[in-house]
This record gives C-alpha cells, sequence and structure tokens, in this order.
C-alpha cells in the first residue's frame, strides 16, 4: 500500500472489521506486506499486524515499527523489491504532472503487480496509456475510488450496462462544489460564504482550486469517457468551466424557471465538458448538498440514474475493496484455467 | 501554424553536402510558419555494415573490430567536416560521435568476448547507425542558426515491446512521453531531431522496429505530436505507375489512398511498408512521399480519400520477379477438412513466407508463389511430409521462370469487366497465363506468367489502362 491517508487507513479498518466475512463469503483474506507513508516504509513478508499500523500511523509514521520499519525506503524501492500481487496506490492527487503516483504505477506494472489507485491524477493525465501498459505486462489496473468515491458509478455502467452501448453521460461528480451551489440557491448566500461554509465543515480544501474550477470533475469526465466510453482522451481534451462565476442572480432567475444551476460533467459524442449548466428540479439527476449523481444514458436501456456520496475516507476504501475482490476473483479463473490446461 | 514530421532516407544523408541540404529543406520550412520535427535513418550503407561487423564478432579479434571502428570513425568525420561550418558546432559534433563509436568498440569487443550474438545485442548494435547519424544532422541545422535539440527514438519516448529486431510501438504509452518531451520544444520552435528505426522496450533496453524502419519511427512521431503531415524524403519522385526502367513514360502518381499505397509495398523497398502506415491510416494522417534532390516537385500524397476526381480504374501495375510458382496436387486433398493447412504448417514452420495462393473448388491442386530462393527447401519439405502419408499428397512441382504480375487501383473495386480487359490484353500478345489471384478487397489482381513474357506484359497493360496519360 503506497500512501496511508485517510483512504489507505479506512481500508484497514474495513479489513478489521469485516475480516471474518471476506473469508467466509469471498474467499479473500488479504495480507498487508508493505506500506509506505511519507516517513518511510513498513514491511513484513508474512503480513503487518492491521492494528499495529493504526497505532504508528496515529503516533506518526508506520516506518517507526521498531521490528519491520524502514524509515529510508522509498516507494519506488518497495514496489520494485517486495513481491505482492497488487499494489493498492492511493497517493494525493497531482494534476500537473502526475507524478509521483504515475511512475509508483508504471513501476508496479513492470515489476507484474496489478494496481489499484485512487487517485485521478495519472489517470486524467495519461489513462490510454497507463491501460495499455496494463494490458501489455497481463496485469489489471482499477480505480473505483476515483468516480463516486463509494458509490459503484463505473462498475454500474461497465458491469450492469455491459452490451449495451453508452451514448452519453452526464453527471454532477464533485460533492463540494454541489454543497455550495445547493447553500446559494436554497439560503441565499453568496459564493465566498457558501465556500467558507464548506471549508469550516471540511468539504472543501483551503486551495479550493480542483474543486470550484472544475478540475475534479473533468478528471472524473476523462476516466469514465475511457473506461466506459472507450475513448482515447485526456485532461487537456475536455472544456473546463468552474462555479466562480455562477451568480445568486443567476440561480434566482433558473429557479422562477423551475430550474437551478449545478455543476454538470458530460460525454456527449466526442465533446467532452465540465461547466455550470441549468438543470430542471425534477430531472434525478438533480440532488442536493455533498451528494453525487451520475445519469447514463444507453441506446436500448434508456437512460439510467445513480446517486450516492462522492467522497470520504471510508467510502473510497471501500472502492478499493471492491477493486481487490474483483482482482481475487480474476486471478483465481486464471490460476484455475492455467492448472487445467 | 503546420506541424510537419520530415523523415529522412539513407541517400538523403549520405553525405556532408547532403545533409547541409537537408538542414537548408528543413529550416526554409520552419521560416515559412512550420513546426517541425525530423526523423534521420542511418548514413548510406552504414546500417548494413553494422549487421555484417555484429555477425563478423563473434568469432573475430579485436583488431578487426578496432580497424572497423576507426573506419567508421573516419567516415563520420569526413561528413562532420562537410556537413556543418562552423567549428564550434563541428568539435561538439565530434565529441558525441567520439564517444558514440567508443561505446561501440567495447559492445563489438563484448560480443566477441562472449562469442554470442543475441536479437538483443544485435539491436543494440544496428542502434549506432542512426545514433551517429542524428546528430551530425542536428549539428548542421544548428550551424544555420536554428534551435534545434537531438534524441535518441528511446530518448524522445518511443516504448515497444520487447520483440528484438521487429518491436512493435505501445502507441498510447508512446504517445504519452513523445506529448510530453518532445510537445513543449516544437511549440517553442526547436526542432527535434529523432534517430529512426530505434526505440526501447519498458525497461529501457534498446529496440529496433524492424520491417517499415525509420518511415515507421515518423510515423509514429507523426501520430503522437498530431502533425498535419508526414513528409517521407527520399531519392525518387514518388510512386510511379510502374518501374521506369520497364516503361519509360511511366508517371508520378499525385494521389494515392492509404489502402492502394499498401498494395503497392511490393514495389520493392522506395515505397513504405503498409507497418509503417499503420499509425498514421488510423489518426487519417496524410503521408508524401518527396525527392529530396527535386524538391519543387509535390510528391505523391498518401491520404484516407483519393482523389475524388480520379475516375482512373488501374494506377499501377508492378512486375515482382525472382519468385517460383509451386504446385501441389492430390486426390486425397479433395473434401478433406485441415488439408490445406498441413500444406501451409509445412512451409510455415520452415519459416517459408507464401506471397500469393491460388486454388480450384474441386480442390485437386493448390498452387503458391514463394521466393525463388527458397523453392529446393520449400519442396523437399513439403515432399518429407506430406508426399504419400495418407494418400493426400501425389505430387509436388514446381516452375522457377515465372514472375508476378500485379494490376492495382482502389476503382478496382465495384468496376466491371476490369479483369476481362487484363486478360484481353495479355492474350492479344498470345501470352499464356499461369495462375490469378484477386483478394475480395479488389483492389489488386495478380497473376503469374512466364518471366520472359513478364517486360511485354507490363508494357500492354500500362498501354491498355492508358498510365502514361494519369
Amino acid at each position: 500500500m503506497i500512501g496511508y491517508g485517510v483512504v489507505g487507513q479506512g481500508l484497514t479498518s474495513i479489513l478489521m472489521r469485516r475480516r471474518a466475512e471476506t473469508v467466509k463469503d469471498y474467499g479473500f483474506n488479504p495480507k498487508i506486506v508493505a506500506v509506505v507513508d511519507k516517513g518511510g516504509a513498513a514491511i513484513n513478508s508474512r503480513g503487518l499486524s492491521l492494528e499495529k499500523l493504526e497505532a504508528l500511523k496515529k503516533k506518526g509514521s508506520v516506518a517507526e515499527d521498531a521490528a519491520f520499519g524502514h524509515p529510508k525506503m522509498s516507494a519506488l524501492d518497495v514496489i520494485e523489491s517486495v513481491e505482492a500481487e497488487v499494489v493498492v496506490e492511493a497517493t494525493s492527487t497531482n494534476v500537473k504532472s502526475a507524478e509521483p503516483a504515475l511512475s509508483y504505477i508504471t513501476k508496479a506494472f513492470k515489476t507484474g503487480k496489478h494496481v489499484v489507485t485512487t487517485n485521478k491524477g495519472p489517470l486524467a493525465l495519461a489513462m490510454p496509456a497507463l491501460t495499455e501498459l496494463a494490458d501489455y505486462n497481463h496485469v489489471y489496473l482499477r480505480f473505483s475510488g476515483t468516480v463516486g468515491g463509494g458509490t459503484p458509478m463505473l462498475e454500474f455502467a461497465k458491469k450492469c450496462l455491459a452490451g449495451d452501448k453508452i451514448l452519453a453521460i452526464r453527471g454532477i461528480l464533485n460533492g463540494t462544489t454541489n454543497y455550495i451551489l445547493t447553500e446559494m440557491a436554497e439560503k441565499h448566500v453568496t459564493f465566498q460564504q457558501a465556500l467558507a461554509s464548506a471549508q469550516k465543515l471540511g468539504y472543501a480544501e483551503t486551495d479550493p482550486s480542483m474543486d470550484v474550477d472544475g478540475i475534479d470533475t473533468a478528471c472524473k469526465v476523462v476516466i469514465m469517457a475511457n473506461w466506459i466510453m472507450n475513448k482515447k482522451l485526456t485532461l487537456k481534451n475536455v472544456d473546463i468551466k468552474g462555479i466562480r462565476d455562477v451568480s445568486l442572480q443567476a440561480l434566482d432567475e433558473a429557479a422562477k424557471r423551475g430550474n437551478t444551476i449545478k455543476l454538470i460533467g458530460s460525454i456527449d459524442g466526442d465533446k467532452p465538458t465540465v461547466k455550470p449548466t441549468e438543470i430542471a428540479k425534477n430531472n434525478p439527476l438533480c440532488v442536493s448538498g455533498v451528494l453525487n449523481a451520475v445519469t447514463f444514458v444507453s441506446e436500448f436501456a434508456g437512460e439510467e440514474t445513480i446517486v450516492g456520496r462522492g467522497a470520504g475516507g471510508m467510502e473510497t476504501a471501500s472502492a478499493v475493496l471492491r477493486d481487490l475482490l474483483d482482482i481475487r476473483h480474476k486471478l483465481a479463473n486464471r490460476l484455475l484455467n492455467s492448472n487445467s490446461e | 501554424m503546420k506541424k510537419i514530421v520530415m523523415k529522412f532516407g539513407g541517400t538523403s544523408v549520405a553525405t556532408g553536402e547532403n545533409i547541409r541540404h537537408v538542414a537548408s529543406l528543413v529550416t526554409q520550412n520552419a521560416k515559412n510558419d512550420c513546426r517541425i520535427a525530423v526523423v534521420v535513418s542511418a548514413l548510406a550503407g552504414v546500417t548494413n555494415t553494422l549487421i555484417e561487423i555484429a555477425e563478423q564478432a563473434k568469432k573475430s579479434d579485436e583488431k578487426h573490430i578496432q580497424a572497423f571502428t576507426k573506419e567508421l570513425l573516419d567516415k563520420h568525420l569526413a561528413t562532420i567536416s562537410t556537413a556543418m561550418t562552423s567549428k564550434q558546432v563541428q568539435k561538439e559534433v565530434t565529441q558525441i560521435t567520439e564517444k558514440t563509436i567508443a561505446e561501440l568498440e567495447k559492445v563489438l569487443t563484448g560480443i566477441c568476448y562472449v562469442g554470442e550474438l543475441t536479437p538483443k545485442s544485435k539491436d543494440y548494435v544496428l542502434s549506432f547507425g542512426e545514433r551517429l547519424s542524428a546528430p551530425i544532422v542536428w549539428g548542421a541545422i544548428k550551424d544555420l542558426k536554428f534551435e534545434t535539440q537531438c534524441f535518441t527514438g528511446k530518448e524522445a519516448g518511443i516504448v515497444t515491446d520487447s520483440n528484438f529486431g521487429e518491436a512493435d510501438p505501445l502507441m498510447n504509452f508512446t504517445t504519452h512521453l513523445i506529448h510530453e518531451r518532445l510537445g513543449p520544444l516544437l511549440e517553442k520552435g526547436v526542432i527535434p531531431v529523432v534517430t529512426g528505426y530505434i526505440a526501447a522496450n519498458q525497461d529501457g533496453i534498446v529496440t529496433t522496429v524492424g520491417r517499415g524502419g525509420s518511415d515507421y519511427t515518423a510515423t509514429i512521431l507523426g501520430v503522437a505530436l498530431g502533425v498535419d503531415e508526414v513528409w517521407i524524403w527520399t531519392d525518387v519522385d514518388g510512386i510511379m505507375t510502374t518501374d521506369p526502367k520497364i516503361v519509360p513514360k511511366a508517371k508520378m502518381l499525385p494521389q494515392l489512398s492509404y489502402q492502394e499505397a499498401a498494395e503497392m509495398a511490393i514495389f520493392g523497398a522506395k515505397v513504405m511498408h503498409p507497418r509503417a502506415l499503420e499509425p498514421v491510416i488510423k489518426e487519417n494522417i496524410p503521408v508524401r512521399i518527396r525527392n529530396v534532390f527535386h524538391p519543387e516537385n509535390q510528391g505523391t500524397l498518401i491520404t484516407k480519400e483519393p482523389d475524388a476526381k480520379a475516375t482512373e480504374v488501374v494506377k499501377a501495375v508492378a512486375m515482382i520477379k525472382d519468385v517460383a510458382m509451386l504446385n501441389v496436387s492430390g486426390a486425397g486433398m479433395v473434401g478433406a477438412p485441415g488439408s490445406y493447412a498441413k500444406v501451409f504448417d509445412v512451409l510455415g514452420k520452415n519459416n517459408i513466407n507464401v506471397m500469393m495462393i491460388s486454388t480450384a473448388v474441386s480442390e485437386a491442386n493448390i498452387s503458391m508463389i514463394i521466393r525463388r530462393g527458397l523453392l529446393g527447401r520449400a519442396i523437399s519439405n513439403l515432399e518429407i511430409a506430406l508426399l504419400d502419408r495418407g494418400g493426400l499428397v501425389s505430387e509436388v512441382s514446381a516452375e522457377d521462370d515465372v514472375a508476378v504480375i500485379a494490376v492495382m487501383g482502389a476503382n478496382m473495386k465495384g468496376t466491371l469487366g476490369v479483369a476481362s480487359r487484363i486478360f484481353t490484353t495479355v492474350a492479344r500478345k498470345g501470352i499464356n497465363i499461369r495462375m490469378i489471384a484477386q483478394g475480395s478487397s479488389e483492389l489488386n489482381i495478380s497473376f503469374v506468367v512466364k518471366e520472359k513474357d513478364g517486360t511485354a506484359v507490363v508494357r500492354a497493360i500500362h498501354e491498355e489502362f492508358n498510365l502514361d496519360k494519369i
């Protein structure tokens, strides 16, 4: 596991809480053999104690473990040298260069390890390249947690709608901006006031640019376009406009028409866009607060909308667990089939 | 502003004077508001000498290797001295060249000690041809006071699989890296000079792209950089209606479709290998074949849509010599599923490529065209493996005095009577046709005649379809 922040800790806590069920229901008995955080690494090829990892993290870094700590070891060295099936990459997002996560993921591929990531940066900037490299190295790349947090938006479109053709995707894909727009519309406060309130509640970062300028939404559009619609797009192909210029007046006028303004990320045909868009209040997509929602327009099944919380440590960690189970299932098939040959 | 990838082949960079000419072509276009990335081959003949020395190195001594590298160094130093005038730039390029040749000497010595040449080490040796030529072109452009930067295929970001000698790019990953590394330079007006032919696998080990060569590098780069056109500079005016040695009135074809160009690969080395066209076909980027010594000519443009005005049914005719016809017959093959597979399996396992196949619905015999040099091996292997084996094959016969005539054109598809015109023309000359094949793409009709009649057939067809007035 590379990166041991809220998502990583969420994962260890879920694994501890659900150990009995994951083994019984899914035959899944994972061992975490290495964890890397900013302070270094903890490595034990027989599996680190999850309880101890949590305790160490509370004090500072997992690298402080007396028996298994390696304070100076880098993430790349760990990925290269430690034997493991899967790398869970949960470092923070960088949309400028996608580093260092991009190097972590490619290193994992080259050393034959599957990757589960919650990091939007590498996918937004180099998704066609990464999926190609994963295929070439016969490993899986999974990233459910990057879109919709714990809400299975990607799987819904990819698995539940298999065989149908997704023609367009529209969605409210960022909880922070949705909270701000909801506050503005319902409490009649300015953008700045709503932003301040979001920051106070911990929904928005001190530098809110990723969210309010639409970049986070655009990353998610890129991921969906590549994964669900087989487009070869990256962040620079997306036409992006954030919510800084949405005025109370515009919201009022929309309200008079029975509508409201939401930050909608969409892809229809070949044009990915992110922009504040007026939609009807009775549109199933029109969710309030920090909720996310996405509508898939499919050729035969029509329109389906899926709603859920789009972020959060535990929510995203649950998506990582789903990805791990998916990989486990695929690996089991591979092993069994190769044995019978 | 137009973005163009320009590729210069071996003859274009054969001498210092030629390289200066290349540099002036590049910079003139750069002045005319073009953003240009350059791809260069090795100096004419160098790749072949590298192949030879690589084979020899495993059983020769250090002296022989030193003599070779000395000669190679002299050749490149001579080129440097005429390719650029600034002493400072000459010195810079000379240093790079000396360092590169010293590395080559170490590699060859290594092969000599180990006594073994693997596909991996062979690719490494072959990469030196382009690694030596690119810095000279870079120097010549720099000499003209243009901003330029030199890259190996690996440094530029071309990542391939590990199929040494015939590596295929991981196109999406390559696009990502080239975009990151060369894209910003190109935007700033810097001219990147990239070695053709060579790349690296994901672990950074040098690979070569094999068939298609530097042309392939150029189209990969073109796709990754999203250019407007890829220009292949060579020493001919473009793609011709036929070999001018056979028909002196042969014309240059101004425009071709990707499909037609791919069909014409059999015209020989002067035409792009279909593999090199693959990347641009997907992204619909036009390719232009131009004569480096006659830049005033527009050359042949290869695009998705063939010229809408063009009504010519047939665009080109070619004769492929040095082939032989192989006939496998036996009553046992009739109605026996898998019998053809057995024949091709034997040929495939012996590394014999089948160029053309013809068989009738009666199934009692199958005719194939293969390279003439492989005929003996093909016959003996087929006889050993299949003759009288359960009565499948009763006879393997061959004719080695034949030639294939290929007639091509996209508009042949769906046009009635083309075959009849072709065969009537041949019949009027009193020439017998030995074998015929037309794929369902209908872009090409190929047939086999005696080699001595080949020239006459090409001329007659060229005339029948008025190819000299195209």
